[in-house]
């Protein structure tokens, strides 16, 4: 019985180091790449929200859930995340299905041009933050370059041990938790980089989506129809990459099949306000808080006219909520515009 | 027994932070994605560490195809800034950011052709040379407008891949996209992204 009580002190103390040991090693994403720690934020929210965003950067920095409570009563969360794969925002709407179920999911169609696993260190920055469930064994599976392997997303201490020779003091201040960097999902940009000389489209050989896009396009439409969702399509404003005719047209055909709402952002500068030239931080690449903000405003009404949402911001306690988001919000533009000013001289 | 044990689990742990050997690509704390390193670079390392230079007059018999323009030789994934240098002032200039990543990607464009470069530790490498009109032809002389049967006669038979016919030399691809068997797109790819 001694000897039985020995082993189990032993197995727990293994455990237990190697566990530190995987805390430490791990990326925290909480200085330069931050946007690691969005999809992770998620699980720490109150699980009431109306609309879902799901999709990659032309999500979580061109739409502000802010805005939508502000001036709509619109309670949202953005489930972005970089180079978001449609297989990953399929498993993470199966994800987030296991919290709540929202009145509205909005996905951004950039990532149908993807038909293929991409780059692990992508992969690792919207998987990792996933909650272990079936959903996240099931991305993972999805998204696997051919280099990578499964027990290194279950132990990732198999695929960080290297990184003991770049830690940091971040490494042990955040070992078990980070600090939020996003609004509700929202990454805020407030500096100022207008876009020019952004380069037409390469000629394709062939502009078609491949077939494994399609197959998770129809099963996230699945998803909403069985859940008594409604799922909006967007494509963002983001002048690069190029979103090609060829694109806009198959995307406008599934829509119309599926009598799908779609919004074409890059069709709508004259309506939201958009200017190209104060509302982008990188050359049009991603909308700062000026443009992510006209946007939304657009959208909202949208939500409100079309999708029927409601206005809650009788609610008590929502709004005591994000009366404190709102705070948290107006001191990081705050904050964000001093140090611009301070760049600028 | 139970030192036995705690002995094995700590070399096991001395094991996993010594690491599996350079060839790894590393994700660190800042999660940068660090390439392979270019089949020019490899090729370069395999020199007993000498760094390679750009010879702008020199003719590309072993680094696969090449384009030149004005005596200018342009080589994929070889070092951008001498290349940039040499062609002078382009007609545009453009950068994208990747997501969350630092670093850019840059486009140079200049009248009939466009220079893409990647960064790659601390220097823009070639990733792409794309052809945009008939005023300029590959070395071995085929341009946009020019016929399949043109192209095979040049270049022998093409890899099929994704829709485009594909040339591989040493471990770069130059490019063709036909549209009613003519030639409508040209471009010099890196392998190493």
């Amino acid at each position: 019985m001694k000897k039985i009580w020995k082993f189990m002190g032993t197995a727990v103390i293994v455990l237990a180091s190697l566990y530190l040991l995987q805390r430490l090693l791990m990326p925290k994403y909480a200085a330069d790449v931050v946007e690691g720690a969005l999809i992770a934020e998620y699980y720490e929210e109150e699980k009431d929200h109306d609309v879902i965003f799901i999709g990659d950067c032309e999500v979580y920095e061109n739409f502000s859930p802010v805005v939508l409570w502000r001036d709509y009563g619109i309670n949202s969360y953005i489930r972005g995340s970089a180079q978001q794969l449609i297989w990953q925002s399929y498993y993470l709407l199966e994800d987030t299905l296991r919290y709540e179920k929202p009145q509205a999911v909005i996905f951004n169609v950039l990532a149908m041009q993807y038909n293929e696993p991409q780059r692990e260190a992508y992969n690792r920055m919207t998987l990792e933050g996933m909650r272990w469930s079936r959903s996240k064994a099931d991305a993972i599976r999805a998204s696997m370059t051919q280099e990578e392997h499964f027990l290194d997303y279950v132990f990732p201490l198999l695929r960080y041990h290297s990184r003991w020779s770049e830690l940091g003091a971040e490494d042990v201040r955040y070992m078990f938790s980070s600090p939020k960097v996003s609004h509700n999902g929202y990454y805020m940009r407030v500096d100022v980089k207008p876009a020019e000389n952004v380069p037409e489209g390469r000629i394709l050989a062939d502009y078609r989506f491949g077939e494994n896009a399609w197959a998770y396009m129809d099963r996230i439409t699945a998803l909403c129809r069985e859940n008594d969702i409604r799922l909006i399509l967007v494509k963002a404003p983001s002048l690069y990459p190029y979103w090609y005719d060829q694109w806009e047209e198959q995307i406008q055909d599934y829509a119309a099949e599926n009598d799908l709402l779609y919004i074409n952002f890059l069709e709508l500068a004259e309506e939201t306000g958009l200017d190209f030239t104060t509302d982008t931080y990188d050359a049009g690449l991603h909308l700062n808080l000026s443009g992510a903000e006209k946007i939304t405003g657009y959208l909202g009404e949208v939500l409100r006219q079309e999708a029927g949402l409601p206005d809650r911001r009788g609610e008590e306690h929502l709004a005591r909520v994000w009366d404190g988001k709102m705070e948290a919000y107006e001191q990081e533009k705050e904050r964000q515009y001093r140090e611009a000013q301070a760049a600028i001289y | 027994m139970c030192r036995k044990i705690l002995a094995m689990t700590m070399a096991a742990g001395l094991l996993l932070l010594a690491g599996c050997g350079d060839s790894e690509k590393v994700i660190g704390g800042d999660v940068v994605n660090v390439t392979t390193g270019s089949r020019y670079e490899e090729s370069a390392g395999a020199q007993e560490g000498t760094t390679a230079q750009t010879s702008q007059t020199e003719t590309a018999a072993s680094r696969g195809y090449v384009l030149t323009v004005n005596n200018v030789t342009v080589e994929v994934d070889a070092e951008a800034a001498p290349i940039v240098e040499a062609l002078g002032e382009p007609v545009s200039y453009f950068e994208a950011a990747s997501c969350a990543f630092e670093g850019l990607d840059k486009i140079y464009t200049y009248n009939s052709f466009e220079i893409d470069t990647y960064p790659s530790q601390d220097r823009d490498l070639v990733s792409a040379v794309i052809l945009k009109d008939d005023s300029i032809a590959t070395a071995e002389g085929v341009c946009i407008g020019d016929s399949l049967e043109k192209l095979q006669e040049v270049y022998g038979e093409a890899t099929l891949e994704n829709g485009m016919l594909i040339y591989a030399k040493d471990g770069m691809k130059l490019c063709f996209i036909m549209q009613d068997d003519s030639v409508i797109s040209i471009e010099y790819r890196s392998t190493a992204l």
